[in-house]
């Protein structure tokens, strides 16, 4: 769907469009105001998904509701789609966002990133009867990816027209796909697509080797320093004193994996 | 990934509302916005004329999902924030204002020259012209089209979800991704749409059934 590249270039000719805003937000701002209004993903489990009492749940929900303890004002969590995020900041609707946005040069143009908070795993997933070691092998074969996410970008950039790319709207429809055998296999976050293979078993699908581990930041606008370097510091502590481990231990049932800082 | 619960049913339902009410907005709207623009594009007057093909042609020519993006983050580029509301309104009204007003410009002109040169000639002004002599005969052939495009318009306010409405579609989307399910909810999300959209299509046929009627002889 090239609507969706058309607004993704929107997206940025806006990041760059407001890069001279009034004035910068500050914490003390936010802490005389009493309340952070905080842009969340609700459509990536486990980082933001709709609980059963259909609220707002998740790993990037509980570090919100943690910045937002730490920072003492309260929290206003507020929903929005992976391509409505950078808008929604840029434009401030929302005061920073913890969506598993992942840091990358690119995105550092528009906003601004904190030290990671979270990793994601990005598996190849296929059927037991294929041999799939390396992303070499995927040449050729079909490659379900949901779309315009890194896993999207990487596998386009480094095999280019030797892949068949499958790019689809949602993760569910990715795992879907290669259920379904629309696709040879698929790039999407390890932990969700073990527990979907588990639950719905099909012709027999495994993991075949890890793409990458992306380190996620907590985004803020560019002219954001002052907040940038509380979050920065919250980041720092919580990961010390092992809050963010327990968060991590409870959706990803494991440690929370290591997380280089810039 | 947890399952499918009777709450989820009533979630789903609840943002049924919004999409009735975004339906609403839309229709209202459009059709206040697509009646200046109707009798614009037969107009007298060359510059009003002009005003509606450009009108028309910007907003049948790009995406509804592009036009409400540009309403809701534009504003805040230029420093009038508008807010949802005010941005989905103005977003569905002139979108769907420009294919009504297209639409009604040709029920319009369906209405044969000799009507409105008889209505002239009996010292009828513009207004009684239009509303008692060409409006009951437009009405005739614009109803067909009129609901096609309205119910088509139901399913367009899906794209308000960029704004941040979470309407049915993104409701559905939304649980998809918790539960894992996406047979059973888009089924359901699709059930819902056609619940409001059949009896639409059942209405506008009886309209026309009736206005026919009126014109046997």
């Amino acid at each position: 769907m090239r609507i969706w590249s058309l607004v993704a270039v929107l997206a940025l000719a806006l990041g760059l469009a407001s890069a001279t805003p009034g004035k910068a937000q500050t914490v003390d701002e936010i802490i005389s105001r009493g309340s952070i209004n905080i842009g969340v993903l609700v459509d990536l489990p486990p980082y933001g998904i709709l609980d059963a009492q259909q609220e707002p749940d998740g790993y990037d929900i509980e570090v919100a509701k943690l910045l937002g303890k730490y920072l003492g004002v309260k929290v206003n969590l507020v929903q929005l789609t992976s391509p409505n995020r950078i808008p929604f900041l840029v434009t401030n609707k929302v005061d920073l966002i913890v969506a598993t946005l992942g840091v990358t040069p690119e995105r550092a143009k528009q906003v601004l990133f904190s030290i990671p908070y979270s990793a994601i795993e990005n598996v190849i997933f296929g059927p037991k009867d294929k041999a799939i070691k390396s992303i070499s092998d995927l040449k050729g074969l079909r490659v379900g990816v949901p779309r315009g996410t890194v896993q999207d970008v990487i596998l386009t950039s480094t095999l280019g027209n030797d892949v068949k790319m499958a790019r689809f709207d949602d993760d569910p429809s990715t795992y879907q796909a290669l259920l379904t055998g629309q696709v040879d296999a698929i790039a999407e976050t390890g932990l969700t697509g073990d527990e979907f293979y588990a639950k719905n078993p099909g012709p027999g699908i495994e993991r075949k080797f890890i793409l990458l581990q992306q380190p996620n930041g907590i985004t803020m606008r560019k002219d954001q320093w002052n907040l940038h370097q509380w979050v920065n510091t919250f980041v720092y502590f919580v990961k010390n004193n092992g809050e963010l481990n327990t968060i991590h231990e409870k959706w990803f049932h494991k440690p929370l994996p290591n997380l280089p800082t810039f | 990934m947890r399952s499918f619960n009777a709450g989820d049913l009533l979630y789903l339902l609840l943002a049924a509302r919004w999409t009735v009410l975004l339906s609403l907005i839309a229709f209202a709207g459009g059709g206040l916005v697509g009646l200046i623009i109707a009798l614009m594009r037969v107009a007298q007057a060359r510059a009003a004329r002009w005003f509606a093909i450009g009108f028309i042609r910007v907003f049948q020519g790009t995406p509804l999902l592009l036009q409400l993006f540009l309403v809701f983050f534009g504003g805040d580029l230029i420093g009038v924030p508008l807010g949802a509301w005010l941005s989905v309104i103005l977003g569905l009204s002139l979108n769907a204002g420009a294919f009504l007003g297209e639409i009604w410009r040709g029920s319009i002109q369906a209405v044969p020259n000799g009507q409105i040169e008889a209505a002239r000639a009996l010292g009828l002004h513009y207004g009684h012209r239009m509303l008692r002599v060409v409006a009951p005969q437009a009405l005739r052939t614009a109803i067909p089209p009129t609901v096609g495009f309205l119910v088509n318009l139901i399913k367009s306010t899906s794209l308000a979800a960029i704004i941040g409405f979470v309407e049915l579609t993104r409701a559905g989307q939304q649980l998809n991704n918790a539960t894992f399910r996406p047979f059973l909810i888009f089924g359901l999300v699709a059930s819902v749409y056609f619940v409001m959209c059949w009896p639409l299509t059942i209405a506008a046929s009886r309209l026309e059934r009736r206005l026919a009627l009126a014109y046997q002889r």
